[in-house]
């Protein structure tokens, strides 16, 4: 008897200690808003590693997807949203990242270390929060996802990557279940509203 | 700016090869997009293709052309793959790799093809199975275990097919493909059979021709002259327990004789093209094995073979065209002779009635043509002796096919009764 209460209670300190070091080291999105501007950054996220660096030191380009996502009152209410595909590729001389935005609107960022790269993308993805009353409560949420191989080779490198994909696929990609292989990341943050954020700004 | 690259042949573990090129152009190339690939502004330098030594196909000229004319030309990823899915399909490999990485110069890369089939493993095979309703089950499987490039393999056969008699037994073989060089491969075989005879063949052979074992042991090297172009030759020693077939036959009874015969084939395969909408692929081969008093042989005899396949496919239909002839000379024993009416030529025709103790000469000549999984076939030769006039013979067949599995019956074009043979199998 006395034996079960003691595993009983080691399994609640590991799980206890689990819990402490995940939020230790979770990935975090932390918010800053700036007037009606609201940034984006995730200190602890790496999304240049595993699988997707592998492919970026063979010297292909990598695309991800990103949302960012602003609820009202619970995380179902989305009430803004910015998507956007980054394609990130690796300088094999150099041995620096290129990232391209390439939809909506173009933009290109060139000679970045792996964490410039990412923070460059994320800092993309600031949106307006016009409209927006500074008492409301907010979710925000960060979802990315690392476009495959196989996604790549079917439809053509060359469309995959390049500015042709619309606003409406990216949403339509969003709209459905990452794969359990796709590299993906999801952080939220909330509730905040956007005066508590001023604030702490 | 530009510097000189030797044209570089890699010798890599695997059978491989590279190209480089001495002058790289810059102008009038496809431009690959900078924005999305920093890479896309360099220029490859070389290309490797890594293969699995184990892999018997080649890749096709035209693609290999092909893949040699990206030396020079900025990195295109898309390219690239496009050109590995074709590999991958001429090759039959499960995948094909693209590796980039640095040149042997500034803003140059080298491109790696790896055709990658396991370099070491466990693998069993169905080499072959079939019903033929006149000759009853053929089958032949095996295992081979792969290391460091060395092949063992080990395998079981009981084949009523190929030779006038039905062979069964273990055939168990060494191999490797690289001896010192990618172009010179060693192999030993060794198999042990037990025969069963057809009572036709029984009642014709004579005293001494008939035998109920025989054991062969090959050494062979394999000369790999350029690429379609492949010379094996060794010794094929082999042993047999002869028996007398006719209690009523006057002769010798059971003893041990040898055939050791010199063995030489050359051998040519060519494919075009895997971008293009035909296909075509030419396959020949010239063999000649000669057992000589100078290898202690009882059995004295020279043996030539020769055949060829041209097939060509384009969307669903495919055309193939096969010639074969042979010749003997000299007394050669029963597993030597020459066999027409099988389940690769005179189909519809049985053997035992073309020829029961097989031939010294055959010509013959066959078209297949498949539309989708129907396939109708035209077989035409002629297997005779020497003291004997050639009788060309004809058969039609039709049948279906699905990947590698077949089911077919073959008519004999003849007069009076004509009973067809039916055939189902795969890998024949």
């Amino acid at each position: 008897m006395n034996r079960r209460q003691s595993i009983r209670f080691w399994w609640i300190a590991a799980a206890f200690l689990g819990g402490v070091a995940t939020a230790m080291f979770a990935e975090e999105l932390i918010l800053r808003a700036q007037g009606n501007r609201l940034d984006f950054s995730t200190p602890r996220l790496h999304i240049i590693s595993g699988r997707p660096l592998a492919r970026l030191r063979n010297a292909e380009p990598v695309a991800f997807d990103f949302q960012a996502t602003v609820a009202s009152t619970n995380r179902t209410n989305v009430i803004k949203r910015n998507t956007a595909r980054f394609v990130i590729s690796y300088d094999l001389w150099e041995e620096r990242f290129a990232v391209t935005k390439t939809t909506p609107a173009r933009k290109t960022a060139s000679h970045l270390t792996a964490m410039e790269a990412e923070v460059w993308c994320v800092q993309e993805m600031s949106m307006d929060l016009n409209g927006v009353a500074a008492n409301q409560p907010l979710f925000a949420s960060m979802d990315i996802r690392a476009v495959e191989e196989s996604e790549t080779r079917l439809f053509g490198r060359g469309n995959i990557t390049d500015a042709g994909i619309s606003l409406t696929s990216l949403l339509e990609r969003f709209s459905r279940p990452s794969k359990s292989t796709q590299p993906h990341w999801n952080l939220e943050v909330g509730p905040i509203t956007l005066e508590q954020l001023r604030r702490g700004g | 700016m530009n510097k000189l690259f030797p044209l570089t042949v890699m010798i890599m573990a695997t059978s491989a090869w590279a190209t480089g090129q001495d002058d790289l152009p810059h102008a009038d190339l496809p431009q690959a997009d900078p924005a999305l690939n920093v890479n896309a502004r360099y220029l490859i330098d070389r290309v490797v293709l890594k293969r699995d030594v184990w892999s018997s196909r080649s890749v096709s000229t035209p693609l290999r052309q092909e893949i040699d004319q990206v030396v020079g030309q900025n990195l295109d990823q898309s390219m690239l793959e496009s050109l590995a899915t074709r590999l991958q399909k001429e090759l039959h490999v499960p995948k094909v790799s693209v590796h980039v990485a640095k040149g042997h110069a500034p803003d140059r890369v080298t491109v790696t093809f790896e055709a990658g089939e396991k370099e070491q493993g466990f693998d069993l095979d169905i080499d072959r199975f079939l019903y033929h309703s006149k000759q009853g089950w053929t089958g032949e499987g095996g295992a081979s275990v792969k290391f460091h490039g060395n092949k063992l393999t080990f395998g079981m056969v009981s084949d009523a097919d190929r030779l006038m008699e039905r062979y069964a037994g273990i055939q168990a073989g060494f191999e490797r493909k690289n001896v010192g060089t990618e172009r010179v491969g060693l192999r030993f075989r060794f198999n042990n059979y037990h025969e069963q005879w057809n009572r036709t063949t029984l009642e014709t052979a004579l005293p001494g021709e008939l035998y109920r074992t025989r054991q062969h042991f090959i050494p062979e090297v394999t000369i790999r002259l350029a690429e379609p172009l492949e010379l094996s030759a060794g010794v094929d020693f082999a042993r047999y327990q002869t028996f007398l077939p006719n209690p009523v036959a006057l002769g010798p009874g059971a003893r041990t004789e040898s055939s050791n015969a010199a063995v030489s084939t050359l051998r040519y395969r060519q494919r075009w093209d895997s971008g293009s909408d035909y296909k075509q692929e030419l396959a020949a081969s010239y063999g000649v094995r000669s057992g000589t008093g100078f290898l202690e042989s009882d059995a004295i005899f020279t043996r030539q073979y020769t055949d060829a396949q041209y097939k060509m496919e384009h969307g669903h239909q495919t055309v193939k065209v096969s010639y074969l002839s042979g010749r003997i000379t000299g007394t050669a024993p029963m597993f030597e002779r020459l066999v027409l009416g099988n389940s690769e030529t005179l189909r519809g025709w049985n053997k035992f009635d073309v020829n029961p103790m097989g031939a010294t000469r055959v010509v013959h000549g066959s078209i297949d043509y498949s539309y989708h999984a129907f396939m109708m076939f035209y077989d035409t030769g002629s297997s005779w002796n020497v003291s004997e006039d050639p009788e060309q013979k004809q058969s039609l067949g039709v049948g279906l096919q699905a990947g590698g599995f077949q089911v077919a019956v073959g008519f004999p074009i003849k007069t009076g009764r004509a009973n067809p043979v039916v055939y189902v199998g795969m890998n024949f």
